[in-house]
């Protein structure tokens, strides 16, 4: 039996300058341990949503809303975002944003939340520790915030969200500045943490990474979720260019060289579902060549 | 413009050798794609191209006079550097206001910078925000914000210093249009991005920094057919180009229509 973790039920909300709402009618449940990606254009609502699970809306934000969003059984509209964040962390789209810069040294950004929870001395030593190795930026721990890379400031972002032990870790597109391997790093880091119970809630525009990755994924729209389910179900559904999305391009080469019906399964969403798809059409061809 | 590199060292204040002699030349205007592992030196090493930084060691010659010779203001008429996050770049009160403010430095007159503003603002597609305050723009307009008030300039080199980040479908292809712009218009555009398909499908020109040095540089197929290499720097081919590099196809594809053709051709290829 799962449980339901985050329940956001017809969820409206217009930000307090603008004429258009930013969020229409959102219906939304999350059960626990799910990988849950949020997909769609730019101004679609995605970060909105994001800052509404964590609380920041109607908290923190100026603006208008409707219905109503529970997270671990919590009214996010009643409680405080610090309540909250202790059982729902969120990593900003801009990483820059995400730490205090009052601290002279990543050590002390990554003390911050602890400092602020009571945490002991000893433990936040060891935790400060731990989350360094996990992460790789050991040696970044006595450097000052200000003197790091765009990838580095990434990093510590996500040990400073991480380092909390959320049950619920909100990611909005957090691998924007890192190389392609420090991205997978990355992305094997939230998929173990994952595994290990943490539910993730991730936006992205990296459709191939949504399909290795999500349990469940969303589209968003102006403000609505217009289409919603496993990453096959949204992929191979015939209304996603309506969205401005594409599928992932495993999808798009699959389709194109294997005959319709041909087999079971005639694309593949991932890596290693296409090139196990398109070497077995090589070899099965091959021995199906005409006996000459 | 011809942009010349000679052993270029820098060296930051607290000590970090971040650039370890670096030996390249631009030019032309057919545009480069420079990618490479967090930390490789990409972003100092454009930033020295037009005076932002200076070199510890080494030379960079422009149309063959030292960066020596003149101040960054004045490098900046030729050579603009699109900064990676636009907050340290904006500090105007409107979208208008950023992009007046270079061409009014330059002394361009007011009826051109109007031309410039309607065609510009077009380009980056922030026609209907010229009014807006850069910091009510959502991070992706405010990277076009940064964009557009160094295309204003006129710049016959223009850097951007990962324009890709967070860029959704209609994003990427403005991007596009305005990298074709700057070639068809004999401008040299030098793009540093993590983003693979972005490179396959923009540029034919590629720097693979690592450790503050050029790893290689060259084609598309040059550069992505030697993974070995490329793994060094952190970077691994696009996903389709993966796929066919998995099946052993014999030529590299980067697009799906190169893709369904060779893996076509290798099926009938008995």
């Amino acid at each position: 039996m799962t449980s339901t973790l985050i329940q956001v039920s017809h969820f409206s909300y217009r930000y307090n300058q603008e004429s258009e709402v930013a969020l229409k009618n959102v219906h939304l449940e999350v059960a626990a341990g799910e990988f849950v990606a949020m997909i769609g254009a730019n101004g679609s609502g995605k970060s909105t949503l994001c800052n509404a699970l964590v609380g920041l809306i109607p908290n923190y934000f100026v603006g208008y809303s409707e219905g109503r969003i529970t997270v671990d059984g919590k009214d996010t509209a009643s409680v405080s975002v610090g309540e909250l964040s202790q059982t729902i962390g969120l990593v900003f789209q801009n990483p820059f944003n995400q730490l205090s810069y009052t601290a002279d040294t990543v050590a002390e950004e990554l003390a911050y939340g602890l400092g602020n929870r009571g945490v002991p001395r000893d433990e936040m030593f060891s935790k400060i520790k731990k989350i360094a190795e996990l992460m790789q930026i050991d040696e970044l721990l006595d450097k000052n915030p200000l003197e790091l890379s765009g990838g580095q400031v990434q990093r510590v972002a996500l040990a400073s969200a991480i380092i909390l032990e959320p049950k619920i870790l909100v990611l909005d597109e957090c691998t924007t500045q890192l190389d392609p391997i420090g991205s997978e790093q990355i992305m094997d880091i939230i998929k173990k943490l994952n595994e290990s119970g943490i539910t993730i809630v991730m936006v992205d525009h990296d459709m191939e990474r949504v399909a290795e990755l999500a349990d469940k994924v969303y589209v968003l729209q102006h403000g609505s979720i217009v289409l919603g389910g496993t990453p096959e179900e949204v992929f191979c559904s015939p209304q996603l260019a309506e969205f401005s999305v594409s599928p992932p391009d495993y999808y798009e080469i699959t389709k194109n060289v294997i005959q319709p019906g041909y087999r079971e399964k005639d694309f593949a969403l991932t890596e290693s579902q296409a090139i196990a798809l398109l070497q077995e059409v090589l070899y099965e061809d091959r021995n199906q060549e005409p006996q000459a | 413009m011809k942009i010349e590199i000679k052993n270029l060292k820098h060296k930051y204040p607290s000590g970090g050798e971040a650039l370890r002699g670096i030996n390249t030349a631009f030019e032309g205007s057919d545009p480069i794609a420079i990618i490479g592992q967090n930390g490789a030196g990409k972003t100092t090493f454009a930033k020295h191209l037009n005076g932002l930084l200076r070199p510890t060691e080494g030379q960079i010659l422009i149309d063959g006079e030292s960066i020596h010779e003149h101040t960054t203001a004045y490098w900046s008429k030729y050579i603009g550097y699109v900064f990676q996050n636009p907050d340290n770049q904006l500090f105007l009160e409107t979208v208008r206001k950023e992009f007046e403010f270079g061409p009014k430095q330059l002394g361009v007159p007011r009826h051109e910078i109007n031309d410039r503003i309607d065609f510009v603002s077009e380009l980056v597609g922030l026609k209907h925000r010229l009014s807006t305050h850069p910091f009510d723009l959502n991070a992706t307009e405010k990277k076009f914000c940064t964009i557009g008030s160094i295309l204003m300039m006129d710049p016959k080199v223009i850097i951007l210093d990962e324009p890709t980040c967070g860029q959704d479908v209609e994003g990427n292809q403005r991007l596009t249009e305005i990298i074709t712009y700057l070639k068809n218009n004999d401008r040299l555009c030098i793009t540093i991005t993590h983003d693979m398909k972005f490179v396959v499908r923009n540029f034919d020109q590629i720097v693979v920094m690592a450790k503050g040095q050029i790893l290689m540089s060259g084609s598309k197929n040059l550069v992505f057919s030697d993974t070995k290499t490329l793994l060094e720097s952190y970077v691994t081919p696009p996903p389709i180009t993966r796929v066919g590099q998995a099946l052993g196809l014999k030529d590299i594809s980067f697009s799906k229509e190169e893709f369904i053709d060779h893996f076509t051709r290798r099926l009938h290829q008995r």
